[in-house]
């Protein structure tokens, strides 16, 4: 088992997301720094794909950006291996299968394990595949995230009868991308996940309000947010760290 | 399909032997007090020679549970199947210690033991009259079972292959039904898996394999899960209904125009002075490619699940243009991504859709090619799935679509091999198509398969040529990947990312190939070759002054290799060249490669 329970001790945790290497890492950084630095208690950190089909246009354009800048795994896993040294909270990666796949499976996750994040969330490998990943994941420590969507059904007990870490909740239907409501009846979802088991779970995709995360997160364990935070890199480029670590505080003060 | 164990292999020859038959799985017993007993040191030999493709099952006794938790982290087995009296806790530890499945044999002698089997936290069970004494049980017991399980006891030819048909488990396990004077004897082992695989396919066959060896798979966000398995269930209905087939077969003979022709191309022959060349006229079918033998057949599939509305990717137009005429024809509503870049190259076909009622919304991201407009309808997919089909036109994308769009497409080997037994009294030498992610060549290979004399050969598009960047020939310049939902081949950087492919040909334009083609070309049955630009130009040039025929570039590129291949075979041998598509779309960007503008 990884440190990410210790995100939800005794609280609501605040996950932000964030696109390494946009625009380069060492804003990146600096972005990461003043999130926790603001209450953040877990950090989600994106390892950009060159065809991200999970992702709206916001998170899409960060791919790109963060890609045409020249950032790679390995320069990823550098940043992160210097990240740690004064960063505590529980870091997880999410990024495509491939991208894990093709740096050879078992050297990605072990690298994952010495450099101290805690798990890894691919949004194109649902609960059928994960033997692809799962055997190494248990290996080295990893948690390998679940995703629950609105339109999992009768296979929200089975997916978190075996969830690891937390469980990723999608709001609502379609890609990443902030929205201004969220209809999906997520009471009755977290209901059974709850019956099934005792891995938290924190809500993402469309949350980009303090009203909107403090709705979420009182009906699951926290709140992911994504592209309305990659909006502020977009907006502010190097200058965005202060306006992220103010949005992260009132996002943290909301839930 | 009904998978297979054999158990109890003790010796290298057992071994040499199932890697040449390759069942689902083979057995090392762990139990010292047995005859086929196997040590760590021994298992770990036999292990090594064993085909990777074939997962070890160990079989204890009783045993420690650090030893066996050792033996599955080791690798030297992949399932631990437990034999004793080990209880939940003993098989949930096992399963915490070493993260791999385990299988609990339960005695069944009465419906209690079909209870303790279904509440077993175990991920399979094994049903067995007894500790492998080869006794056979009551199977009318098993229909109470919930789960699936391995059928085990007294199992021999006969009775496995009954079992496989009449109770369609899991998998059989054979140990002594294999012996000769207790040894495994290789005869019997292989008239074992023949006639357990022929019932279980013949019965069952309403079971598609997500793999082809060890590629596809659903690589997908778990929003569309529930929306591929209700179409792998709505598709394993229909394709054994005679309503919907008899709907679909009029659809493609009275609508399309098929069967299509196979034309003897005698110029053409005459020319290159070699091999007798026939094209399989797929450009003749209405709309003018093979894409419309699967639009008409996901089409009707999805109007009876009750959907109302179809989306689609499109490379060249072609799919797009026929899943607009579809649409119109079963009265859908019609949304078409297309890559900006080929709403350019392919004007004309965007106004066709727009004709036929479809909306056509071109994508800019990424390349703004074929790749980009998959993205993108995936996307659109997951946003509203109620009414809606993803109506995908190639034989990739994630499980069922490789299945369903190859057996759609397949109705062109199996006219190609009825109009050449018709003309010929033979089947052909070789037959060729051109390959992006593939669905032509899978529908040209698809029955002649277990055909071996035939060649299967895929013409892949190598844009300006494969020591270049600026190509789309996978199996060639590509590697081993997971992307669009399925597990293949892929051009990408070292770190995944996908590449930038790059070909004259709209359609062809595509940084992957079909699982299945992997998998053919992995076990050396197909052969996939590169053709350039230049020489898919002049092959479409070639064919339209030699025999009148403008086709697609795409088809072209098949075109071009038979060109190069048919001067080297002899008089009496014969190939077949799927031409995929009619080339009147491509005339504008063919004109402007050769420097000429003209307006259309």
């Amino acid at each position: 088992m990884s440190n990410i329970y210790k995100a939800f001790e005794n609280k609501k945790a605040f996950i932000p997301f964030i696109t390494c290497g946009d625009p380069d890492l060492e804003t990146t950084g600096k972005i990461v720094r003043e999130a926790v630095k603001n209450g953040a208690s877990l950090v989600e950190l994106g390892i950009p794909f060159s065809d991200p089909t999970a992702e709206g246009p916001v998170i899409q354009g960060a791919n790109l950006r963060a890609l045409n800048g020249g950032v790679t795994t390995d320069k990823i896993f550098d940043f992160v291996k210097e990240l740690r040294k004064d960063i505590t909270v529980p870091m997880v990666f999410m990024t495509y299968a491939n991208v894990v796949f093709s740096y050879g499976s078992e050297r990605f996750i072990k690298t994952c394990s010495e450099i101290g994040i805690d798990g890894i969330i691919l949004p194109d490998l649902p609960f059928e595949e994960k033997e692809e990943f799962l055997p190494e994941c248990h290996k080295y420590g990893v948690d390998l995230i679940s995703l629950i969507a609105p339109t999992s059904k009768d296979r929200v007990a089975m997916i978190a009868k075996e969830a690891e870490g937390f469980i990723y909740l999608v709001s609502s239907l379609g890609v990443t991308g902030t929205r201004t409501e969220i209809n999906t009846d997520l009471d009755s979802i977290v209901k059974i996940i709850r019956e099934n088991t005792n891995v938290p779970c924190a809500i993402g995709f469309g949350i980009s309000t303090p009203e909107q995360a403090k709705k979420m997160a009182a009906v699951s364990d926290g709140a992911i947010v994504g592209s309305a935070i990659i909006k502020i890199m977009e907006k502010y480029g190097k200058e965005s760290p202060a306006y992220v670590g103010e949005y992260v505080k009132s996002m943290v003060d909301a839930i | 399909m009904t998978k297979i164990k054999l158990c109890g292999l003790s010796r290298p020859e057992d071994i040499e032997c199932a890697n040449s038959l390759k069942p689902d799985f083979i057995g090392f017993v762990f139990y010292k007090n047995s005859k086929r007993f196997v040590d760590r040191e021994k298992a770990k030999i036999l292990k090594n020679m064993l085909d990777k493709d074939i997962k070890a099952v160990g079989v204890f006794v009783d045993e420690d549970i650090d030893f066996v938790a050792s033996l599955l982290r080791d690798e030297i087995i992949d399932i631990a199947q437990l034999h004793g009296n080990e209880d939940e806790n003993y098989i949930k530890d096992l399963k915490t210690l070493s993260g791999k499945p385990v299988i609990k044999a339960v005695r069944v002698t009465s419906e209690e033991d079909i209870k303790t089997a279904n509440d077993s936290p175990a991920d399979f069970v094994l049903l067995d009259s007894g500790m492998g004494g080869g006794k056979v049980f009551d199977w009318n017991l098993l229909k109470e079972v919930k789960r699936d399980y391995f059928l085990a006891g007294g199992l021999t030819l006969e009775n496995a292959a009954e079992a496989a048909d009449t109770l369609k488990p899991f998998a059989v396990d054979v140990s002594s039904g294999i012996e000769t004077d207790g040894y495994k004897d290789p005869e019997k082992m292989k008239q074992f898996m023949a006639a357990v695989k022929e019932r279980g396919n013949t019965m069952n066959n309403n079971e598609n394999p997500a793999r082809f060896g060890i590629h596809g798979g659903q690589y997908i966000p778990e929003t569309l899960m529930n929306a591929v398995i209700e179409l792998e269930k709505a598709y394993n209905h229909y394709k054994n209904d005679p309503e919907f087939n008899r709907e679909l077969t009029e659809l493609l003979n009275e609508y399309a125009g098929r069967p299509s022709r196979l034309y003897y191309a005698e110029k053409m022959t005459k020319d290159l002075g070699g091999a007798k060349i026939y094209l399989k006229r797929e450009d003749l079918n209405h709309t003018g490619a093979h894409k419309i033998n699967n639009v008409l057949g996901q089409a009707l599939l999805a109007k009876k699940m009750g959907k109302t509305r179809l989306i689609a990717e499109t490379g060249a137009g072609q799919h797009g243009v026929a899943t607009a005429t579809a649409a119109a024809l079963m009265g859908m509503e019609c949304v078409v991504f297309m890559g900006e870049e080929d709403t350019k190259r392919q004007a004309l076909n965007v106004y066709r859709m727009r004709l036929l009622g479809a909306e056509v919304i071109p994508v800019t991201t990424g390349t703004a090619t074929l790749k980009d407009a998959v993205s993108e309808a995936m996307r659109e997919w997951t946003k509203r799935i109620d009414d809606t089909h993803y109506c995908l036109g190639s034989v990739m994308g994630p499980h069922p679509f490789p299945t369903i769009v190859r057996d759609f497409q397949a109705v062109i080997s199996k006219e190609i091999k009825e109009q050449m037994l018709e003309k010929e009294g033979r089947l052909p030498d070789a037959v060729l198509a051109c390959v992006g992610g593939g669905s032509n060549a899978i529908g040209t290979f698809y029955n002649f398969i277990n055909d071996k004399e035939v060649r299967l050969i895929g013409c892949e598009a190598a844009g300006r040529g494969v020591d270049t960047y600026e190509t789309a020939a996978t199996i060639a310049t590509g590697k081993l990947g997971i992307f669009h939902g399925m597990k293949s081949y892929f051009c990408q950087d070292e770190y995944g990312q996908i590449a930038p492919v790059y070909s004259i040909s709209a359609g062809l334009d595509y940084p992957g190939i079909g699982p299945e083609h992997a998998y053919l070309h992995d076990i050396g049955r197909a052969e996939y070759v590169p053709v350039t630009d230049e020489e898919a130009v002049q092959a479409f040039e070639y064919l339209a002054k030699t025999e009148g025929i403008i086709p697609a570039i795409e088809s072209a590129h098949a075109i071009s290799y038979a060109m190069k291949i048919a001067p080297t075979m002899s008089k009496d041998q014969i190939i077949v060249i799927t031409v995929s598509g009619r080339g009147d779309k491509d005339c504008a960007a063919i004109a402007r490669y050769r420097g000429e503008d003209i307006n259309e």
